[in-house]
């Protein structure tokens, strides 16, 4: 028996020097100057996600991943606008983040659902932290691509509110001061989002030539001092659980509900069957009852009342109003728009000579779904493993991907080789 | 004394090709892992049972070859490293050869030995971690065997073999706990299988000999294994634990082999062995709960039946002492796109250097050095992983034998 013991260490002996040797990757900023970075953008790259502004979003950002790769290549001061550890944060309705819990609906079923931590939002943190340096984090909940220039904004948006340096300063005044060496930007969405949020009923969508205005002229200020950048397109956000939960025929019939339906609705000649049927929507332009089936490829929105629709008859006898509701005309309407803006962000990151990103791709991907290291990414609600509880923003392992396009594109724009972030290990929903 | 050596050994590596373990003799390891076409001892009843019909002893054998193995996984995005912490390996074998009388044409044995196994682990929170952190494969054969003379020239053998093997897979699931601790997964089971081993084994002149050796293919069914997931209390009745079934191949292997006797002291061998890792298309496991979350999975493996060649030679002194040296190639049966953690595996060269003296005329002592090292780089199309592997493996064997 003793022989064996010998050889056992007489092998790991050896096998101290058999090991692969790891060298490690080489980093370099290229043809950048990570000195002062600047991430511009909105909701997205603020940190605001599970519907809320709060320090845990803020701490696993896109603004926050992008400067981690840079700090891991040349050290660099990265200041956020943070709020207070702890705090419940803070959504544009004033309620607190949303978190995985137990809620029972009017079929007294109780499921695991996202729910509000608290009541009422920490207000607080809304309060002025601005310190007189300037923050290398622009990026605010709801900021537009038109906001930029406004000093009157902090009266408009109390996350900018929160940060701006005088009530009458401009973000663009605040991100000047800082006089960037490096930037990057994630703008746009906000310029569609209440648009689409809303089913298309408030609100606009964004002027092509105002757009590329105000986009020119924040790059004319990014640039005047020379510094590199990074610019993205806008991603089509329809694809998200938000907008997607809920499927266009998940009206599910049984004999007697079909047998009602049917009575009430064959006049107008729309049938049903017992099993899946589309739900009932409003549209003033289908006939004189303003009343039909919604189609395949219109998206019933999360903000839909759920209770309503399993208990009150919503989405059938009661169809849902138009402010739930994404029709193809709208989509598409969004969508060739979409593609007008964007066509303007690429011509424009050709002319500035800037790297580009292409969410729309990246979102896209996610859309169809795709094995990353043994997670299924996909829009699933919390099950895909991308969006956080609000089924619009990303969680922090979806971040730190987009993060790492982001960084893929300053790389090859510049030669650098900003090192990309490990996402596999980061964080999507924590369960009870 | 026997029971007791089985008992004690943990068992398995993974850098054999595919899951497949060639630590099965002594001599074949010094000489390249090669000895098809000759009688060596025991271990004969392994490489081919026609060859044992030469022999003229009673004899038994056992031998142990610890192997450890490092592999270091680089991440093709992010360029970050992370290591295997796998245990040593103890793959062994065991075999008793007798006669009833001496110069009998009638040879029988007994053969224990470990052909399959793999056991690999990587380090906590690995970037691998949902596709796996443990595989834990053991498979151990037990043979009993004929072998005949039924010419001057011509042996041919057979045996039964009775395969028991084990697994365990762990791996983590991307759910988080309220603490943000990850899930996982641990399937375990076992199986049990049957399958056969012959050969033929011809003197063509007395130098010269040949021998063919077919080992099939055993299919090793886990009918009742244990899915046990550790998962957040809300998801459990999404992951209930459960029983499993699933099934792994232990494929087929033929192998042809040259012996050349160039004098009295020095000997030649070389093998070919073409392995049918073709029956290795899915990893495929039923569970018997099935859920929205836990539904029955199919993994394509897609491997490819592959050649290896191997070979060596000996230099007996008059004195008892023989040193030994060989080395092959084998190829991998892994293609691109399916290459996975639990066998990092790729075309590779080996090198083995053996050494053994006799003492007297009842005991013998054997040992052996295997080394080889492999790199593979590529991805795996089911879970998206993508890197290099580089794998460095060292193994030392010794056997001991007592013959009468």
């Amino acid at each position: 028996m003793n022989s064996r013991l010998y050889i056992f260490g007489f092998l790991l002996v050896i096998c101290i020097s058999c090991k692969p040797k790891f060298e490690g990757s080489e980093y370099s900023p290229g043809e950048t100057n990570p000195e002062r970075f600047l991430m511009l953008g909105g909701t997205f790259a603020s940190g605001y996600t599970d519907d809320a502004l709060f320090r845990y979003g803020q701490e696993h950002s896109i603004a926050s991943y992008i400067h981690k790769s840079i700090n891991d290549v040349s050290p660099t001061t990265f200041n956020q606008p943070l709020v207070e550890e702890g705090s419940v944060g803070i959504s544009t309705n004033g309620l607190s983040r949303l978190i995985l819990g137990y809620k029972t609906d009017c079929l007294n079923e109780t499921s695991l659902s996202p729910v509000r931590e608290t009541a009422m939002g920490d207000a607080n943190i809304l309060n002025n932290i601005y310190g007189g340096a300037p923050f290398n984090n622009m990026s605010i909940p709801g900021l537009r691509t038109g906001n930029v220039f406004d000093e009157d904004y902090s009266n408009q948006n109390p996350y900018f509110a929160r940060m701006s340096s005088s009530p009458t300063s401009s973000v663009n005044d605040d991100f000047s001061t800082l006089n960037p060496t490096l930037f990057s930007v994630f703008l746009g969405l906000d310029d569609f989002m209440p648009f689409i949020k809303s089913g298309a009923r408030n609100d606009s969508l964004p002027d092509p030539t105002l757009f590329e205005n105000n986009y020119r002229q924040m790059l004319d200020n990014l640039t005047s001092s020379g510094a590199k950048g990074v610019i993205s397109t806008i991603p089509d956000i329809s694809s998200a659980p938000y907008f997607t939960t809920v499927g266009w025929n998940d009206l599910v019939l049984d004999s007697a509900n079909n047998a009602t339906l049917n009575s009430i609705y064959n006049p107008l000649e729309f049938y049903f069957n017992v099993g899946n049927n589309p739900f009932m929507i409003e549209d003033p332009s289908a006939n004189a009852f303003g009343v039909r089936p919604i189609e395949d490829g219109e998206l019933i929105l999360l903000s839909v009342p759920l209770d309503s629709v399993k208990c009150y008859k919503m989405g059938t006898i009661f169809p849902f109003r138009n402010e739930f509701i994404l029709t193809n005309p709208e989509l598409q309407e969004i969508r060739t728009h979409l593609g007008i803006i964007n066509d303007i962000i690429r011509s424009l990151a050709f002319e500035y000579n800037l790297a580009l990103v292409d969410a729309e791709q990246f979102f896209s991907n996610i859309d169809s779904g795709f094995p990353f290291n043994g997670i299924n990414m996909g829009t699933g609600f919390i099950s895909g493993g991308a969006y956080g509880l609000d089924g619009i923003r990303f969680n922090a392992r979806t971040n730190a991907l987009l993060t790492n396009e982001f960084i893929k594109s300053i790389n090859q724009k510049y030669n650098a080789s900003y090192p990309m972030i490990n996402a596999t290990n980061l964080d999507s929903a924590f369960f009870p | 004394m026997l029971l007791t050596f089985l008992c004690l050994l943990t068992y398995g590596n993974s850098f054999s090709q595919g899951y497949q373990v060639n630590f099965q003799g002594q001599k074949q390891q010094g000489m390249g892992l090669a000895g098809t076409a000759v009688f060596m001892d025991g271990s004969s009843l392994f490489f081919n049972p026609g060859s044992v019909a030469f022999s003229n002893e009673n004899s038994i054998n056992i031998a142990v070859t610890p192997i450890s193995g490092n592999t270091l996984f680089i991440d093709s995005t992010t360029g970050q490293g992370y290591r295997s912490n796998s245990p040593i390996g103890t793959p062994f074998s065991a075999y008793g050869l007798f006669q009833l009388k001496d110069h009998a044409k009638l040879k029988l044995g007994i053969a224990a030995y470990t052909p399959f196994g793999s056991t690999v682990s990587y380090e906590d929170n690995w970037i691998g971690r949902f596709a796996l952190t443990k595989l834990q494969l053991k498979a151990i054969f037990i043979q009993p065997t004929f072998s005949y003379r039924i010419a001057d020239v011509i042996g041919i053998g057979g045996g039964l073999v009775i395969s028991t093997g084990d697994v365990v897979l762990e791996k983590d699931i991307p759910v988080q706990f309220s603490d943000g601790d990850f899930a996982s997964a641990s399937l375990s089971g076992s199986a049990l299988g049957f399958g056969y081993n012959l050969g033929i084994h011809y003197d063509l002149t007395k130098k010269l000999s040949v021998g063919l050796n077919f080992r099939s293919k055993i299919e090793m069914n886990v009918d009742d294994g244990n899915a046990i997931f550790d998962v957040p209390e809300s998801l459990d009745p999404n992951f209930p634990d459960g029983t499993f079934s699933g099934a792994l191949p232990l494929p087929q292997v033929l192998t042809f082999g040259v012996c050349y006797k160039a004098n009295d002291q020095l000997t030649f061998v070389l093998d070919v062995n073409r392995v049918g890792w073709k029956a290795y298309d899915t990893l495929a496991f039923d569970y018997a709960l099935n859920t929205s979350s836990l539904e029955d999975t199919k993994s394509p493996r897609m491997y490819e039946s592959t050649f290896a060649f191997r070979g060596g030679g000996s230099y007996d002194f008059n004195n008892g002492l023989s040193f030994r040296a060989g080395g092959g190639f084998g190829f991998s049966p892994v293609q691109n796109g399916y290459i996975t953690p639990e066998t990092p595996d790729n075309d590779r060269w080996y090198g083995t250097a053996g050494i053994g003296y006799v003492f007297g005329d009842h005991f013998s002592i054997d040992a052996t050095f295997y080394y080889t090292q492999m790199t593979r780089t590529g991805h795996n199309t089911e879970t998206g992983l993508s890197g290099t592997f580089e794998t460095k493996a060292i193994a030392g064997g010794l056997g001991l034998i007592y013959k009468w």
